[in-house]
């Protein structure tokens, strides 16, 4: 039988398209099937209500790889990152916070609420720069693997280990003590305001069904600042055009350099024989071959639907089963027919033109959270809000505003089960636009058209498994050497020449584009000799 | 030192007499080490000290449980010619079901095995596996758990070795059981247990050690550890409780030639050129000492007895952040008649605990977050009169409770009512689970956490010295004084606020005694 | 966005050049007009008048303020008297230099710190079991300096005291044009010189009266460009700048010890025990590895390497504060100058740089590098005696 392709990829996300654009650029034949008509799965820009382009699901651009923009030459296939310029938190009693790029300004704004943490808050920054090295160690390389016998392994890991110890026992306990404890008490060591702290703790718990208390969410944090040691100032930002815009960049660079990519293709089911993935039949029965197969779909869909359980062992599907995905949040967009004043602080300046979030206090965080723990919606969520047409116009008619809400908590498990959100979407839609109505009074009668997605749609537009939008959660039990199965993490799995190259890979979740470029840099690896 | 009175020199002098205190105390004196222990109390035992609450009724201890009281250490110090002996087994735990026989749990996993398989058959059999992969990691736990830590990125040609051989233990473990051991290091102890069970009363049974001394619920992660921990130290119980402990101590360190005071107070550690001189006590009596072992919480160590530029800053900042603020309140019951407790009459159940499902237990821990009382509190109850008449007149019992959760910043403030309020929530809750106990009550001592720090000295009114969470277990309680030495010369942790962290073992006490054998 | 300060009606007026910077948040004039040669030499012959609110400026009180003062500043402030003002710096517990300044004495029990970074967070570190308030007050005081050798005269006619009786690092309260003020005899200019500390909202008051009381002496509003040259020949370092705050650093190389900064002669070993002491023991008793000195970059030379263009000598017109690298007589590198500036009176290209301890001799001979005609050329420069310019009437 011919093998027409190197390597299909099947799912047209950010990282199946990064993946695919660094194996064409190292001259293999190409294939990327995408179920939608849009690529980008996560990532993605759509038009559905006339004039109006909705970032469908992610909204901003944290942490895409800087080498990747260049290795891949992004920015001349359309990439175009606008800075977000403040974090803007508004509260209930007419009050807000401003976090601007200029420091005296932030100071200023933070000592309103306290003059220490005005004080500590550059400080902050600094700390977490010195630790944020330690990530970028991480995010961009393989991870290592403490239970491997390879001497390869044990002197990876030995040299790991010396590059942490040369930054000195300080930031090692820093780092360990990220690592572990929750956001609010690692901010409680710094600060004293909770009107500083509340915002800042938000970062821990984006796409993980914790709360801003529970241990292990100190670590994301750390995500805010990785940007400076990019070199990249203010690394946050929108990509032009919504954050399709990315996926759309990369897929550029992918046909430019030779990938094939084809949307409306749902993959059914991959082809396997003799204990080797051949390739993937089609919904509509067509079979495709290539030598291998990159799914950068979540584990669920990789093993139990696409391979199917009975190619691997007892162990390793016992390991898949308990891989926690438990979505936890939802995407309200709203396209409006004027700016949304919010009332602590009028007007359409460069407070409006960051991320604005509506966590007034740590309490009120948690709340949300208790809601979601007993299989509810969060009455009053975590709201991250963006408003894209105030900096990119191409995305809103003239004077008319596309308002992006990301939302926490919306469980994908809620009490009556998830097959019934349907039932309850409305009424998770109406949750978000009342509290953020609080906010902002004229925001209802300015709307014109809104768009709900719940976890649960999330699950069958895009094929996110319970709705979690890294593919799994974040925690430490299922990063690393651990994600998504112990021994697993290199990108290969247990059925010959199939590789995963999604979220659910090693770094995980996220803008970033690594999982995708590093799968495809081990893949390409194997090829020159053995491992 | 230039006082005129300080005539009185000692090698070491511990500071509190709590069984960590004493435990160092009993080791040194028993190295030919001048030693003298100074207690702030008019009695021995810190939160080990059994206590009358009632005419005629007495607490077994603040805390109630010593089966996880580390074996070699009583051993080494002999406490057995000090009048210490121990139950044959560890005890037989009971969990209530309303209208319903309850499940005990007990120490032999064959039996408990068996009374598990009432409730379901597959708990049964996981409870066998469970049990078996603890036996299986128990050797290497309690090895990292029994020997001081390896300092945070000072690992030389020194500690090379003993952090080498863990290294070779932990994969000495086998992959599976490695893996195992890693990944419940970050998980919650409601993903733990519903890995591993089925049944909710057993779950929130098990779960119950692990969520005291630490602001945690069962679905905070970093939880599942705590439990780990504790089925790995458990080992038969002293006979007598804490109280008995604490005497046989006292007597091995008395014994030893340790002198004891009691109603001595410290008010401030002497600091001369960096270095311990000794201590000042309350009345303005000064004891001099070049070392200096402190029992007591590390806030109160390093931010109440040191002058302030003692320390560097960065360190005062790292002991204000060490978390430590209690979520347990502690009430003894008197009762005036013997209670029974699930139905089998005959058998004298020893420990109860309640809590129908981990969501109850979850709720129960949301309300100490927003600075509440739980609603309705998980009880951890030992009923020392079962089994020992000391503790109760004859035909009357005494319960000690382990309430969770209170919060040592209560919204309103811990006063009379709030106090009297928690009281009774107690005792309705252990109404639902021991019928016949609300009608029995003839005395009730409530203490909250803000009790426990004005009694007992501890900050926060914590009753394990500080959290135990991921990051406060291994580095404890901060990387300046993790192995028991601290920067000041001479003065050395020896209390449940160092390694490794709070509850009855005595294993702060003698790895702080060890620390001092090898530093001075 | 920076905002004004109290005197930004005023100072706005004045300033035909447009050339401000932010200064700690504030708009702050750099120069009044385009170059400041005109402002700095009213400094050093007349009088110049310099807003100076952005400084941060902290209250400290209550009965335990001078234990505590004590406990953290290097020198012991409990000594000072009532209307005493000291310079000095505080470190870290590791006798790292976060930041220096003054400390004045205006009550017995309160204190006034000013310093470069605000320091609330850090004093505040110190104040478990202490009775004591500390409270930033930068934002509702305006300061002004008046400095040069007339100041004395303009201070006696707004001034309802006799600022003559005023000691060299003292302070008072007194009266502006009925507006309650402080004078202390201080400045950052190393002349003769007075700070003028008013609430806010008097600010523009006193202003005036200054200005009207400097009209017969040639009294001319001062900006910050002519402030840095005078700091310059004065010695003063300037945290951020010749040296960092050790909590702003992210690598130790980049913190200093006050022996190194040349502050050693502050620092009070023999009393109680305060920050950072155990760790400047030992500091001193080792001698610190480098050194922030003085340094008289050679005219001639300068000059002879533009001449072998055929160019005149170059030169800024301010002072810099880019960083130049400093090396041996053998060609190694052996530090770098953080600032400099020509000195207009002393006729002679200054800098301020940080060398290797042994190359930090009074005397030493270093090279100074220097782009000439875009080549990178050295130069001589002298390790020389700071301050460069110390007039009489600065203490007199």
């Amino acid at each position: 039988m011919p093998k027409t392709y190197d390597a299909i990829i099947v799912g047209g996300g950010h990282n199946g398209l990064v993946c695919a654009a660094y194996l064409a650029k190292a001259g293999k034949k190409v294939l990327v099937l995408e179920k939608q008509h849009v690529l980008g799965g996560a990532a993605s820009t759509d038009e559905p209500f006339p004039g109006f382009k909705f970032s469908l699901y992610s909204y901003v651009v944290s942490l895409f790889r800087p080498h990747i923009i260049r290795e891949l030459d992004l920015p001349s296939h359309g990439l175009e990152i606008i800075p977000l310029e403040c974090s803007f938190l508004p509260l209930p009693d007419g009050d807000s916070l401003c976090r601007w790029a200029d420091p005296n300004l932030t100071r200023r704004e933070i000592a309103r609420f306290s003059q220490k943490d005005a004080e500590v808050y550059p400080e902050f920054g600094m700390a977490m720069m010195k630790m944020a090295y330690f990530v970028k160690r991480i995010i961009d390389a393989p991870a290592p693997d403490p239970l491997s016998n390879s001497p390869a392994e044990l002197i990876n890991l030995l040299r790991l280990g010396r590059y942490l110890s040369s930054f000195g026992p300080d930031v090692m306990y820093q780092q360990f003590k990220m690592l572990t404890m929750s956001a609010v008490d690692f901010l409680d060591e710094w600060f004293e305001s909770d009107i500083l702290k509340a915002p800042m703790s938000v970062s821990g718990i984006i796409g993980t069904f914790l709360g801003v208390r529970s241990p292990g969410t100190a670590y994301v944090l750390l995500h805010h600042y990785m940007g400076e040691i990019d070199g990249a100032f203010r690394a946050w930002g929108f990509a032009k055009g919504g954050t399709g815009g990315v996926s759309l960049a990369c897929g550029s660079a992918a046909r430019a350099f030779g990938a094939e990519i084809r949307t409306k293709a749902k993959v059914e089911k991959f082809i396997i024989k003799n204990g080797s993935c051949d390739g993937v039949v089609l919904e509509n029965g067509e079979e495709i071959h290539a030598q291998s197969v990159f799914s950068c779909l979540d584990p669920h869909r990789t093993f139990f639907k696409m391979a199917g359980e009975e190619h691997f062992d007892d162990d390793f599907i016992r390991q898949l089963k308990r891989y926690k995905l438990r979505g936890s949040s939802g995407k309200v967009n709203l396209a409006v027919d004027r700016f949304p004043d919010f009332s602590c602080r009028p007007g359409d300046g460069a407070h409006v033109r960051g991320d604005i979030a509506i966590a007034p206090s740590i309490d009120y965080l948690e709340r949300a959270y208790d809601e979601a723990k007993y299989g509810d919606f969060s009455r009053r969520p975590y709201i991250n809000v963006v408003i894209p047409s105030l900096v990119d116009p191409s995305v809103a008619p003239p004077g008319k505003h596309v308002v992006s809400c990301f939302v926490q908590y919306a469980p994908y498990d809620i009490k009556e089960g998830p097959e019934h959100w349907p039932e309850r979407k409305e009424a998770f839609g109406d949750a978000v636009v009342d509290t953020l109505a609080e906010y902002c009074p004229t925001l209802k009668d300015s709307i014109l058209y809104r768009q709900i997605h719940t976890p649960w749609d999330m699950e069958r537009d895009i094929g996110l498994t319970e709705g979690n939008i890294f593919q799994g959660e974040l925690s430490l039990e299922q990063l690393l050497f651990l994600r998504p199965a112990v021994g697993w993490s290199r990108y290969r799995t247990p059925l010959k020449n199939l590789w995963v190259c999604g979220s659910a890979a090693h770094p995980g979740g996220g803008l970033m584009g690594s999982p995708g470029e590093l799968a495809a840099k081990t893949y390409l690896g194997s090829l020159k000799g053995p491992q | 030192m230039t006082n005129g009175r300080s005539s009185k020199k000692y090698d070491v002098i511990v500071i509190g007499a709590g069984h960590n205190g004493l435990t160092t105390a009993a080791f040194l004196a028993g190295r030919g080490r001048k030693v003298i222990v100074l207690e702030q109390r008019d009695v021995l035992g810190g939160l080990a000290c059994s206590e009358e609450f009632h005419p005629g009724y007495r607490s077994p201890g603040v805390l109630h449980d010593t089966s996880s009281v580390r074996h070699g250490l009583i051993k080494s110090l002999n406490l057995a010619s000090h009048g210490l002996s121990l139950d044959p087994e560890p005890p037989a735990i009971h969990a209530p079901v309303k209208d319903g026989n309850g499940l005990s749990l007990h120490h032999d996993a064959q039996k408990a095995a068996r009374e598990i398989a009432k409730h379901s058959e597959h708990d049964a059999e996981r409870y066998s596996e469970y049990r078996a992969f603890v036996d299986r990691v128990r050797g290497f736990v309690n090895g990292v758990f029994d020997e001081s830590p390896p300092g945070l990125g000072t690992i030389d040609a020194r500690t090379f070795w003993p952090v080498m051989k863990k290294g070779l233990g932990f994969r000495r473990l086998g992959k599976h059981d490695a893996v195992e051991l890693f990944r419940i290091i970050p998980m919650s102890l409601a993903d733990w247990l519903d890995e591993w069970f089925e049944t909710d009363r057993l779950k929130t049974l098990l779960a119950a050690p692990a969520i005291r001394g630490a602001f945690v619920g069962p679905r905070s992660p970093g939880s599942a550890i705590n439990l780990l921990l504790w089925e790995c130290r458990k080992g038969p119980s002293v006979k007598g409780g804490p109280g008995a402990l604490v005497t046989a101590l006292e007597a091995a360190a008395g014994g030893a030639g340790a002198k004891i005071r009691t109603s001595a107070r410290v008010k401030e550690i002497g600091i001369s050129e960096g270095k311990v001189t000794g201590v000042t006590l309350d009345d303005g009596e000064t004891i001099d000492g070049a070392v200096v072992a402190a029992s007591v919480d590390p806030k109160t160590i390093f931010l109440k007895l040191l002058p302030v530029a003692a320390i560097t800053e960065k360190f005062a900042q790292r002991i204000a952040n060490y978390r430590a603020k209690g979520t347990t309140a502690k009430v003894d019951i008197a009762l005036r008649q013997k209670i029974e407790v699930g139905g089998n009459a005959g058998s004298s159940v020893e420990y109860v605990r309640t809590g129908e499902n981990l969501t109850q237990v979850e709720k129960a821990f949301d309300a100490v977050k927003y600075r509440l009382c739980s609603s309705t509190p998980v009880l951890d109850v030992c009923i020392p009169s079962a089994s020992n008449r000391d503790f109760a007149p004859d035909g009357g019992s005494s319960l000690s409770v382990l309430v969770q959760y209170a919060p040592y910043d209560l919204e309103d403030g811990w006063g009379d009512r709030q106090r009297e309020l928690l009281g009774q929530r107690v005792v309705e809750t252990l109404a639902d689970n021991i019928p016949g106990v609300k009608e029995s009550v003839v005395g009730l001592r409530v203490l909250t956490p803000a009790d426990l720090e004005s009694h007992y000295g501890t900050s926060g009114g914590h009753p394990y010295h500080g959290d135990h969470a991921v990051d406060q277990l291994f580095v404890r309680p901060s990387p300046e004084c993790a192995r028991h030495t601290t920067p000041i010369g001479g003065l050395f942790l020896c209390g449940s606020g160092s390694f490794p962290g709070g509850g009855i073992t005595c294993a702060p006490g003698a790895l702080g005694a060890r620390a001092i054998l090898k530093h001075s | 966005m920076p905002v004004p300060t109290p005197f930004h009606s005023r100072t706005s007026e004045c300033c035909t050049s447009l050339l401000y910077k932010d200064w700690a948040g504030y708009y702050a004039v750099r120069s009044y007009d385009t170059y400041p040669e005109r402002e700095y030499f009213a400094i050093r012959h007349a009088a110049g008048l310099i807003d100076v609110t952005p400084l941060f400026k902290c209250e400290v009180y209550g009965a335990g303020a001078a234990a505590f003062l004590s406990q953290i500043m290097v020198r012991n402030i409990a000594k000072l008297k009532v209307g005493q003002v000291a310079y000095c710096c505080w470190c870290d517990g590791r006798g790292k230099v976060i930041d220096d300044g003054t400390v004045a004495r205006i009550d017995d029990t309160y204190f006034r710190v000013t310093s470069n970074w605000p320091s609330v967070a850090w004093l505040s570190r110190f104040s478990r079991g202490v009775e004591v308030t500390i409270e930033d007050s930068t934002h509702n005081i305006g300061a002004l300096a008046i400095q040069g050798p007339y100041s004395r005269e303009v201070a006696k006619i707004v001034s309802d005291i006799d600022v003559g009786e005023l000691g060299f690092f003292w302070t008072t309260p007194s009266r502006i044009d009925g507006v309650d003020v402080h004078i202390s005899r201080t400045g950052y200019t190393g002349d003769l010189g007075y700070e003028i500390w008013v609430d806010k909202k008097y600010a523009v008051k006193v202003w005036d009266a200054v200005m009207s009381a400097g009209k017969g002496y040639g009294l001319l509003p001062a900006g910050l460009d002519a402030m840095d040259i005078t700091r310059i020949e004065a010695g003063y370092l300037l945290n951020g700048v010749d040296y960092y705050n050790a909590n702003h650093c992210i690598i130790e190389s980049r913190k200093s010890t006050p022996y190194e900064l040349g502050f050693g002669w502050m620092v009070k070993l023999k009393r109680g025990s305060f920050v950072g002491r155990d760790a400047l023991v030992v500091e001193k008793s080792r001698g610190p590895q480098r050194l922030l000195v003085g340094l008289h970059i050679d005219w001639d030379e300068h000059a002879a390497l533009f001449a072998e263009h055929g160019l005149p000598p170059e030169i800024a017109s301010a002072a810099w504060r880019t960083s130049i690298p400093v090396y041996g007589e053998s060609g190694e590198q052996i530090g770098y100058a953080n600032s400099g500036t020509w000195s207009p009176i002393l006729k002679k290209n200054l800098a301020l740089a940080t060398v290797k301890a042994p190359f930090g001799k009074e005397g030493s001979k270093l090279r100074f590098e220097v782009t000439v005609e875009y080549e990178r050329r050295t130069v001589t420069a002298t390790v020389v005696k700071k301050p460069f310019f110390d007039p009489e009437r600065k203490r007199a």
